[in-house]
């Protein structure tokens, strides 16, 4: 992941929801009411990288000012529908970032199931991903929904398949070249 | 990030490199010997057969000054047995027909056999054994092994489809072989695109992706896609392999675990 990736500044900007453990003063404008003071218990939805900072505390043997929550994306009942049928859930409404999202998350938190549930899914979908990548029509024919429903990661995986199976067909001379 | 072209090369990079492949022509004029950087030509004299670079034989094809013998593989007959084998067979369900085989080495069916490999000599004497993309795949010889027309070489894909669009009429029946091609090539584009399942194994470590027999056209096409389903699957497991790391880390330091490394350590002292 470099400095400059986009996709890893925006995978930092996803939320997570997080709990104050202290109360903090002056901190409300998180909340939406300025000038007041955050009190210990408040939910809170944080900025990936703004909770993994203020979480960290416990690592350092101080007492942490936030614990994290798994965010909606990564919760059981998005699991359980992954589990299910992989094809049929809209990752992007869920996480435009979804994977790398997960990726985050999977650092933070000791998840070995999610990690199975995730390698499934991305596998499952990915081989989908090729059957649409090589129709000719691209992501106008049949299966524009699950198309959309791509993730980032996802979405390069599609675009990188059909631009090689597209320039395998102009080489074959079985399209023209546009 | 800052190169603007993807990974890998192009499909007209790759047929530029298969022009590379000796084929057998028929001249039809003489020419004399030519001296090029990929080794000498021999001096065609017709109607002797002489094999040259293929670049040189659609040259020779366009000008009128030969004919092009096609290989022996791109005749209607073993390609069509070829397709059987990839679609009737169960045990070539998921796997490619395999590659011609290496001089002197066995065929894939009898792993058994030794490999009795005969070395050529360049002309200072030194021992070299020839591999692809320098082996004559491609020209057409009188006695070809039965075992050998089951197979497609490395640049099928592109000797074929340039043949085809040069040579046509040189060629056997060459609409039947166009068809023939590019049914092979779809039914082999399906097996990869299935083989999704096998990369899993290939990114958590210790497994792999066989792709034995697999042209050089289709492995440009599906770079991309397997390399990235495989760095998908990477990120998604670095996790538990960061945790798998620590833990045999902490095995080795509690000496359990391997008690030879300890008495090199005390040799070195």
């Amino acid at each position: 992941m470099s400095y400059y990736d986009i996709d890893a500044i925006l995978t930092d900007a996803q939320k997570l929801p997080c709990t104050f453990e202290l109360d903090v003063p002056g901190l409300g404008i998180l909340e939406g009411n300025p000038g007041e003071n955050i009190k210990a218990g408040t939910r809170i939805d944080l900025p990936l990288w703004l909770g993994e900072m203020l979480s960290i505390g416990a690592r350092l043997g101080t007492s942490r000012l936030v614990t994290l929550d798994l965010p909606y994306a990564l919760s059981d009942r998005v699991l359980n529908a992954l589990k299910a049928d992989p094809r049929t859930v809209d990752l992007r409404s869920l996480a435009p970032h979804f994977y790398s999202l997960s990726e985050r998350v999977l650092e933070l938190f000791e998840e070995e199931e999610m990690v199975d549930v995730l390698s499934n899914t991305f596998k499952k979908r990915a081989a989908q991903i090729a059957d649409h990548a090589h129709n000719p029509q691209g992501a106008l024919g049949q299966g524009a929904d699950f198309l959309r429903g791509l993730d980032e990661t996802e979405r390069q995986l599609f675009r990188a398949t059909h631009d090689s199976a597209k320039e395998t067909r102009v080489w074959a001379g079985e399209s023209k070249k546009k | 990030m800052a190169f603007p072209l993807p990974r890998g090369i192009t499909p007209p990079e790759i047929s530029f490199l298969a022009e590379m492949e000796m084929v057998t022509i028929l001249p039809r004029q003489r020419l004399e010997g030519l001296e090029l950087l990929g080794g000498p030509v021999e001096p065609l004299i017709p109607p002797r057969r002489a094999s040259v670079p293929l670049w040189l034989a659609l040259l020779l094809k366009r000008q009128r000054r030969a004919n092009i013998l096609p290989p022996s593989w791109l005749h209607p007959e073993s390609l069509s047995f070829i397709l059987d084998i990839e679609t009737q067979y169960e045990e070539y369900k998921e796997t490619f027909s395999p590659p011609p085989p290496l001089p002197g080495q066995p065929f894939l069916h009898d792993r058994g056999e030794r490999a009795v490999a005969t070395p050529r000599f360049t002309p200072d004497g030194d021992k070299y054994y020839p591999a692809p993309p320098f082996l004559p795949q491609n020209v057409a010889r009188d006695h070809v092994p039965a075992q050998e027309l089951q197979t497609l070489p490395f640049h099928w894909l592109e000797v074929g489809n340039m043949l085809l669009e040069a040579a046509s009429e040189d060629l056997v029946d060459p609409d039947q072989t166009r068809r023939l091609l590019k049914e092979l090539r779809e039914v082999r584009m399906a097996k990869i695109r299935s083989g999704v399942d096998a990369l899993d194994a290939a990114a958590m470590g210790g497994g792999g992706v066989a792709l034995t027999g697999v042209g050089a056209i289709e492995l440009g096409e599906g770079r991309r896609f397997i390399s990235g389903v495989i760095d998908g699957l990477r990120r998604i497991g670095a996790s538990r392999e960061q945790a798998r790391r620590e833990e045999l880390a902490e095995e080795m330091a509690n000496g359990g675990y391997d008690a030879t490394q300890d008495d090199d350590d005390e040799m070195e002292f």
